[in-house]
Parts: structure tokens; C-alpha cells; sequence
């Protein structure tokens, strides 16, 4: 063969077509057609590798953005295909930079460079300057505009946090959009510019950089709280947990108006959380009182990170947990999926919005700011009373 | 299930015309595909077999989103579990309903067009590779569980339902739909119908021909006829229902079935237990069954299985063994407790060492988790996986497995064999790097080696995967002359134009 690889041939080669990832897959689902199965896509890719399709065939463009690239098919793979990687670089070759299009292209621009992230958060606060002996604290670029308040509440609830201002984009964003070695490339400016381990409110991020700087250099931060939270257990060195007999209405009203404000903690009148890890002793709270909350997982935490017991932990701690039946499937954000594709998206969701009401939570946390601001849009839609908010957010609020 | 609302658009990154458009006729100039190191083409088929004027007939019936001729499709439909057969049919379209599916096989008998049925594509035999062209059949839209009837303890469903969604159906009333193919999660009832899967479970519970009571089915002449039903007896007319189980899409196509159910069991329990010399282990099963035990499962793995998986899944499996017994018991609590410590004394009887009885749900999990891990840790090893399924019967698979490792040796293949100890089938799984020179015609003669030895012990050259493509040529070898002619004369009666999954199995 002439012309260099399209992809890994070790990673295409993994897969043994046994079909075991048609089940998870949600465009599979929405089509039955096998040509909208991972099991199909991987047979694109090497009828694409192999020439026996042209490079502009419609299908080929068609199937590499109808999938959500949520990884699903990967945990339920018996031959352990790593399918992410493979859409990267299918992608990487199939959406030219001419293709793309504007607000793919803006978005892509925007995060490109670390004083335009910068220029994203300006507007609106996020967490502030400070040291400290723990993680470095990843401030996001989209989460900067669009939910400072996440980073800000990370910050409280794990003090010895560090933050500092001078950090750009992650590069996942580039990497899922046609852009590999860019967003790889931002990953490692990242990975300087936080040069200890990496605590993100952000399941796709914590995914990026765990696959270009290794599993061991990222925390999520749910994934943080528990890790710490079990070392401090067993360690006996407990704090305090004083501040636990807030009433819990209270806190649930302070919760629902931070969800829908953005979450000023200094309203809320919460005391800096000093005291995290809680004594596993003061929890639970009775149930009658505590509100009932579900989980959307984030597709890459869960199936690339395998972070998904945390998050619910953690929720049961301060809240009566509701399992929704598709909490582990894609709500149909997908990082840019639900701008480009966004009547796709829609029909993704709405499966979602209608669980979401037969299950009557109060609140559906997101571990990730696209399945929250897509989670928000769905329910504010349909003028739901169900709020969704950042799993930093209800743990800043109801946790003190 | 297509979801009515889902965008049908052109891609809004290409910006081309392109995509979900379902009616793009592909036109003429339908050829045999370039060639293909991982997967070459089994059989030339005549070129431009259908014309350019199939998809608009196939549109007239199925409607125009239901029928795919695009390049890109038809290289996905091109495949399915089975390694090195690849073929592309020339349109693919997605009946709804039982009159749609007999309107197309009636259009294609009237013109000869080859019309392969197809569920999810999970099948180890090549049996809906299309190779000679045509229309592959996806039934993958019919697949609504149509009733579950606990007071006759049946179900009937159209043939796209997932096998697992039965099952789950099944159990909220307190019933079981026994056989569970590894696909279970994935396959459909009709696709295993057709391929009459097997499973786990073989030895107490039988497997899919043991629990399908009745079909609705589309032959190839278009006629639409129901055999069997809803009753355990039924001697009305020959045995249709069973001739089919099997048929793999040869003698017609399912639409709906009716599979009998049984009342779940209260509780199970796993065991294992190693052994220094696979013998042993079949000497332990044995004498399990000679005590009157018929346990739900009995599998084993074979040393290069286990030093496969404790490299990879490095799960703490005990490599110094020579095989692993894996065996297990569901019923009433007591009566399981009994048969359980029965099997672990046989198993200690007969050297067995390092015996164990899971505690809990989640020990008998890590317990089975060798098992499970069998297939990927091997796949891991070369880029080439070919899973076969040889069996014999039961007191000749320590036989069996000697002959396999010595056939391995001989043409220096890396065979790994696990499978069913209740039951007597085997997989000897070979993984190889297909960009060896030679590899493959080494691969084909050890298996034909292995196919022979297993019809000398008495065995069958599949137990459960099918037939298909794949082990056409070896099937005359088992049956004989006379038997090959009758199911040749069987094949025309169902099905004198010869369209239905044409060239595979016995036509």
C-alpha cells in the first residue's frame, strides 16, 4: 500500500465482527441497520483502509457523524476493541478542515489557543487563583462561559485544590472533530501547564487526557472525593463533620435555586466545605427528607475512565439515589454532536426526558458540562420541575 | 426500531447529498469486490445479478426507507461473525411485516434473485454471507414481542426479537427461555431458530429446537403457512416447526414464532475445580452423571486456554493445571446444596485439586469470569480468531481434545480447546496472523483434520454454530450420499426456485 495507514492496524485488527456491540449501541437502536453499528463502522473504516471504498463515499461521511462516539460498544467488547481511538482517526481523515462546518469551525477556533479559553471565562467567574498542596484543577473552556460555578464549587469541596488561570483547552474537543494530532497536541500543552495530577468536573476531558497522558495523571472529580475520602476513612484521620445537621429542606431549596441560577454558593450561605470527607456515620439522612436524584453518566467517564460507582456514591451519601434505566447511555449531547446533528440529538433525548419524568427525581446530576447543558435545554423545554445540575453542585449544597 | 422522528438529512458535514438516502439505486456495473487480505471472497457470483430497477421494486413494497443500495451498506451487510467470508449483496431491505416479507420473496422467485434472511449477523458459519448476490433480508424491524402467555407458559414473538429481551420478558413472570447462545444480548429468536443455537445449558435443558412449539413461515414460493402452535402436543401433518430449526434461511423465513417457556428456578449455584490431566476431569463428569446429577452446567477449558487467560485477565487461575472444570446447579436451594457438594466429591475423587463453591452471586461471577474470558484473551494473541465447534460425544472429549492438540502440533497452529463437558461440544479456537505465508491453508487442513477425527469418534462437525459457507464442504463427509440427495429433493420442495440462502447448507 502506497499511501500511509488511515488507522492503527493493531486497533482494527482487534475486532473478531462477533456483533456483541450492536446491543449497546444507540444509533443502532434508532436504525436496527447494521450500517449504524460499531460492528458496521469498523467494517467502513477497513472497506475505507483497505480502498474498497472512495474517501468521499456518502456513507462513509454519512455513518463517521452519525455516530455519538460514546463509546458504549467498548465495555460490553469480548476482544477489547477500542473504538474511540478508531473514530478519531477515522475522523481525522474524513471531516477536512474545508468540510467542516462554521460553528464546528468557530468552536474549534475559540479553544484553539490558551488566551482565547481564557477569554472565555472572563465574563463570568470561575475558580480563583490559589495553591495548594492537592490536584490541579482543570478549569474547562466551555465550562469557564457556561458553568464557572462548577469549577468554583470543585474548588470548595476539595481544598487543597490548585488553580491556576494560565491553562487552555484539553483538546478533546479537537481530537473528536477531525482535528487528532491538534488535540493531542493541546493535551500535552495542558498536561505542562497542570504539571501534577489533573482533577476535572469534566467526564469527556478526564477520558481525553487520560488516553494522551496516562490514566494515572487524571482524577474526576467524583472519582477524587471517593479515592480521598477512602484513604481519610481508613487513615482515621477524619474531620468533623459538624456542619451536617443543616436542614435538609433547606439545602433543597437552596439546591433547586442554584440549579437554576448558576449556583452562587455565597447565597446559599454554605460554609466552605473544610470538613470532606463526611463521617460515613452522619449518612444517611432519613429518606423522607432527602430529594431524590438520578444520574446521567458521562458516556467517556464511565466506558473509557470505568468511573461510574463513584458518582453514585457519592449522591446516595447526600441524597435518596434513583438509578434511571438508561443512565449509562448517551443523552445524545456527544460533545458537538447535538450542534452538528441536533435533530438526531432531539430523538436521543427525549427517550431520556420521558425516563426522566416516569422516575419523578428532583434533580439529575451530570458529571460532564455538555450532558448538563443538554440536560438542561431538554427539561426546560418541556417546562419540567426536575432541575438537572453538576455533581459539584449538589454536593456543595446539600452536602453542608 | 426506527424512531419516526429521526433526522433522515444529508450529513451536515460533507455537505453532500448524501447519507440516509435510502433509494440511491447503485446502478449497474456490480461486480466481484477487490481483493482483501483479512477476508477473501468464498465465491464468484454472476455480476449485475438484480439491475438497476431492484431497489424501486423493492421500495414499492417495504417504502423507500427501507431499502438500502448505497456502497457503504452493502459493504456492512457484506460480513457477519464469521472470519475470512465476505460478500455484498446487491440491495438489502427491511420488511415490517409477514405480507411485505412474501412480496419480496415472491418478486424474487419470479426473477431469481437470491434472498438471504438475516437477523443480527451472529452467526459462525457464514450463513447470511450473501455470495451469490441478491437481497439480504433484514428482519431486525420485526421485532415486537407480540405475547407472553404464562398460563400456557409460551411466548410468541415476531423473529427480531433479541434473544436477552425474551428472556427478560420470561422472567418478570417468573418463566425461563432456557437456551442462551453466547449472542444472547445481541442475536434473534428466528436468527437462532434458523442456526438452532445452542448454549450453556445444553445438558439439562436441551437447546432452541427443544423449546420452538411453532412458526409462522414465508417458503420460496411466496405462500405464507403456519405449523405447530401454542400445544405441547400437536401430531397434525409432519413436523415442520423442527425441520426448520436449523434451516439457516434455506427452506424459508421466519416471521413469527412461538417458543415454549419453563417455570424459573429458585436459585443456582457455581463450582470449580482443576485438573492436572483433562481425562480426570472427564472421568469426574462421569461419575457426576452416573450419581443421577444433571447439572446446568459443566465447562472446561484446556491448558493453553487457561495460561491464555491468566496472561491476559490475570485473574489468579492456576496454570499449572491441565484443564478446569467449571460446574454449576440450579433448582430449589436444598436440592442444589446436595448436588453441588456431589459434584465436588466426584471432582475430588478423581484428582481433582483447588476445588471450590461459590458463596455468593458475585464469587460464582468471578468463578465463571475464566470462562467468559476465554475467547477475547485468545482473539488477543493474532489478529485472526476462528472459533469451530466440532463435538463428540461425551465420554470421548478427553479423546477428542488429545487429537486436537496433536493436529495443532502438527502444523504448528496455536489451537486452544474449551466448551461443553455436559455435552460434548468443543471449541477448538486457532488464532493466526493472516499475513504468515501459508497460515491459512495450514488453518483449513488442521480443520478438516479435526472435523475428520471428530465423525471417526462419532461426533458431528458442528454442534451448534451452523453449517453456512463455512463448512459446506465438509457436510456430505458426515452425511453420505442418500441423505445429501433427500435434503437437496427437501430444499425444492420448500423452495423450487432455488432464492432462499441459495448454495449454502445442503442445495
Amino acid at each position: 500500500m502506497s499511501e500511509p495507514p488511515i488507522f492503527t492496524e493493531e486497533l482494527l485488527d482487534r475486532c473478531i465482527s462477533c456483533g456483541f456491540c450492536l446491543s449497546a449501541c444507540p444509533t443502532y437502536a434508532l436504525t436496527g441497520e447494521e450500517v449504524s453499528s460499531p460492528r458496521g463502522r469498523i467494517n467502513l473504516m477497513r472497506a475505507l483502509e483497505e480502498g474498497r471504498l472512495p474517501a468521499d463515499d456518502p456513507t462513509l461521511a454519512e455513518e463517521s457523524s452519525f455516530c455519538l462516539g460514546c463509546r458504549a460498544c467498548e465495555p460490553v467488547c469480548p476482544a477489547g476493541v477500542q473504538y474511540g481511538p478508531l473514530l478519531e482517526e477515522w475522523r481525522a481523515r474524513q471531516w477536512p478542515p474545508r468540510t467542516r462546518p462554521l460553528r464546528l469551525r468557530g468552536l474549534l477556533w475559540a479553544t484553539n489557543r490558551r488566551w482565547r479559553v481564557r477569554a472565555l471565562g472572563l465574563p463570568r467567574r470561575h475558580a480563583r487563583r490559589r495553591r495548594g498542596p492537592g490536584p490541579w484543577l482543570m478549569l474547562g473552556c466551555f465550562e469557564r462561559a457556561l458553568f464557572p460555578a462548577v469549577s468554583r464549587l470543585a474548588a470548595r469541596l476539595v481544598p487543597g485544590a490548585r488553580v491556576v488561570a494560565r491553562q487552555g483547552c484539553c483538546g478533546a474537543l479537537h481530537a473528536h472533530n477531525g482535528e487528532l494530532a491538534r488535540g493531542h497536541e493541546l493535551a500535552r500543552e495542558l498536561g505542562e501547564a497542570l504539571p501534577g495530577v489533573i482533577l476535572t468536573t469534566s467526564g469527556g476531558c478526564a477520558a481525553h487526557l487520560a488516553a494522551v497522558l496516562g490514566r494515572d495523571r487524571v482524577r474526576e472529580l467524583s472519582e477524587w472525593l471517593v479515592e480521598s475520602g477512602a484513604a481519610a476513612s481508613s487513615g482515621g484521620a477524619r474531620p468533623d463533620g459538624a456542619a451536617a445537621s443543616t436542614g435538609a429542606a433547606a439545602s433543597t431549596g437552596a439546591a433547586a435555586s442554584t440549579g437554576e441560577t448558576g449556583a452562587r454558593p455565597s447565597e446559599t450561605g454554605a460554609r466552605p466545605s473544610e470538613t470532606w470527607p463526611r463521617p460515613s456515620e452522619t449518612w444517611p439522612r432519613p429518606s423522607e427528607t432527602r430529594p431524590r436524584v438520578g444520574l446521567q453518566d458521562s458516556c467517556h467517564l464511565r466506558n473509557a475512565n470505568g468511573v461510574w460507582r463513584e458518582p453514585r456514591e457519592l449522591i446516595g451519601r447526600v441524597a435518596e439515589y434513583v438509578e434511571l434505566p438508561s443512565a449509562s447511555r448517551c443523552c445524545g449531547a456527544a460533545g458537538t454532536y447535538a450542534l452538528l446533528r441536533p435533530r438526531d440529538s432531539r430523538v436521543i433525548l427525549d427517550a431520556k426526558l420521558d425516563e426522566i419524568a416516569a422516575a419523578e427525581v428532583d434533580y439529575v446530576v451530570a458529571v460532564n458540562p455538555g450532558c448538563l447543558r443538554q440536560l438542561r435545554q431538554g427539561l426546560r423545554r418541556r417546562g419540567s420541575a426536575t432541575r438537572a445540575i453538576h455533581l459539584a453542585e449538589l454536593l456543595a449544597t446539600l452536602g453542608d | 426500531m426506527r424512531a419516526g422522528g429521526l433526522s433522515r438529512a444529508a450529513s451536515s458535514l460533507s455537505g453532500a447529498a448524501a447519507g440516509r438516502s435510502y433509494d440511491r439505486a447503485r446502478g449497474d456495473g456490480i461486480g466481484p469486490p477487490p481483493p482483501d487480505r483479512r477476508a477473501p471472497v468464498t465465491t464468484q457470483r454472476p455480476a449485475g445479478l438484480a439491475g438497476a430497477g431492484l431497489a424501486g421494486e423493492l421500495a414499492e413494497i417495504v417504502g423507500g426507507d427501507h431499502v438500502r443500495t448505497d456502497a457503504g451498506a452493502l459493504e456492512t451487510f457484506a460480513r457477519d461473525a464469521t472470519p475470512l467470508h465476505r460478500a455484498t449483496p446487491d440491495a438489502i431491505c427491511f420488511p415490517g411485516e409477514t405480507r411485505e416479507v412474501a412480496a419480496v420473496i415472491e418478486l424474487a422467485a419470479e426473477r431469481g434473485i437470491p434472498v438471504v434472511p438475516r437477523g443480527s449477523g451472529t452467526n459462525l458459519c457464514a450463513a447470511t454471507v450473501p455470495h451469490r448476490g441478491g437481497i439480504v433480508l433484514s428482519l431486525t424491524r420485526m421485532n415486537r414481542l407480540l405475547e407472553l402467555d404464562a398460563a400456557n407458559m409460551v411466548a410468541v414473538c415476531q423473529p427480531g426479537v433479541i434473544t436477552a429481551r425474551l428472556g427478560e420478558a420470561a422472567a418478570e413472570r417468573g418463566l425461563l427461555y432456557p437456551p442462551d447462545p453466547g449472542s444472547r444480548a445481541t442475536s434473534t429468536i428466528a436468527g437462532n431458530v434458523a442456526t438452532c443455537a445452542g448454549g450453556l445449558r445444553g445438558l439439562k435443558y436441551g437447546v432452541t429446537r427443544d423449546y420452538v412449539l411453532g412458526c409462522e413461515v414465508v417458503i420460496g414460493t411466496g405462500e405464507t403457512l403456519r405449523c405447530g402452535g401454542k400445544l405441547v402436543k400437536d401430531v397434525a401433518g409432519l413436523d415442520l416447526t423442527r425441520l426448520l430449526c436449523g434451516s439457516e434461511g434455506t427452506l424459508g423465513v421466519i416471521t413469527e414464532l412461538t417458543v415454549r417457556l419453563v417455570p424459573a428456578a429458585a436459585a443456582n449455584a457455581t463450582g470449580v475445580a482443576y485438573f492436572s490431566d483433562l481425562a480426570d476431569a472427564g472421568r469426574a463428569v462421569s461419575q457426576i452423571l452416573a450419581a443421577g446429577v444433571l447439572p446446568v452446567t459443566l465447562e472446561f477449558l484446556d491448558h493453553t486456554c487457561l495460561e491464555t487467560v491468566e496472561e491476559f485477565a490475570g485473574i489468579g487461575l492456576r496454570t499449572d493445571a491441565g484443564a478446569l472444570l467449571i460446574f454449576g446447579q440450579d433448582g430449589a436451594a436444598e436440592a442444589i446444596a446436595g448436588d453441588m457438594s456431589a459434584m465436588a466429591e466426584a471432582c475430588a475423587q478423581n484428582n481433582g485439586f483447588g476445588v471450590e463453591i461459590a458463596d455468593s452471586d458475585a464469587d460464582a461471577q468471578e468463578l465463571l469470569e475464566a470462562r467468559r474470558a476465554v475467547l477475547p484473551s485468545l482473539s488477543r494473541r493474532a489478529p485472526l480468531t476462528i472459533l469451530e465447534d466440532a463435538s463428540v460425544p461425551r465420554a470421548r472429549l478427553a479423546e477428542m481434545v488429545q487429537r486436537i492438540d496433536a493436529i495443532a502440533a502438527e502444523h504448528d497452529l496455536l489451537i486452544g480447546t474449551f466448551g461443553h463437558a455436559g455435552d460434548g461440544n468443543l471449541h477448538p479456537t486457532c488464532v493466526v496472523d493472516p499475513a504468515q505465508d501459508g497460515v491459512l491453508q495450514r488453518v483449513e487442513q488442521a480443520f478438516a483434520q479435526i472435523f475428520a477425527a471428530a465423525l471417526e469418534l462419532g461426533g458431528t462437525i458442528s454442534g451448534e454454530h451452523g453449517i453456512g459457507l463455512a463448512k459446506r464442504d465438509h457436510l456430505r463427509s458426515q452425511l453420505g450420499d442418500a441423505h445429501m440427495r433427500l435434503l437437496t429433493r427437501l430444499k425444492a420442495a420448500f423452495d423450487p426456485a432455488d432464492i432462499l440462502n441459495p448454495g449454502k447448507l445442503a442445495s
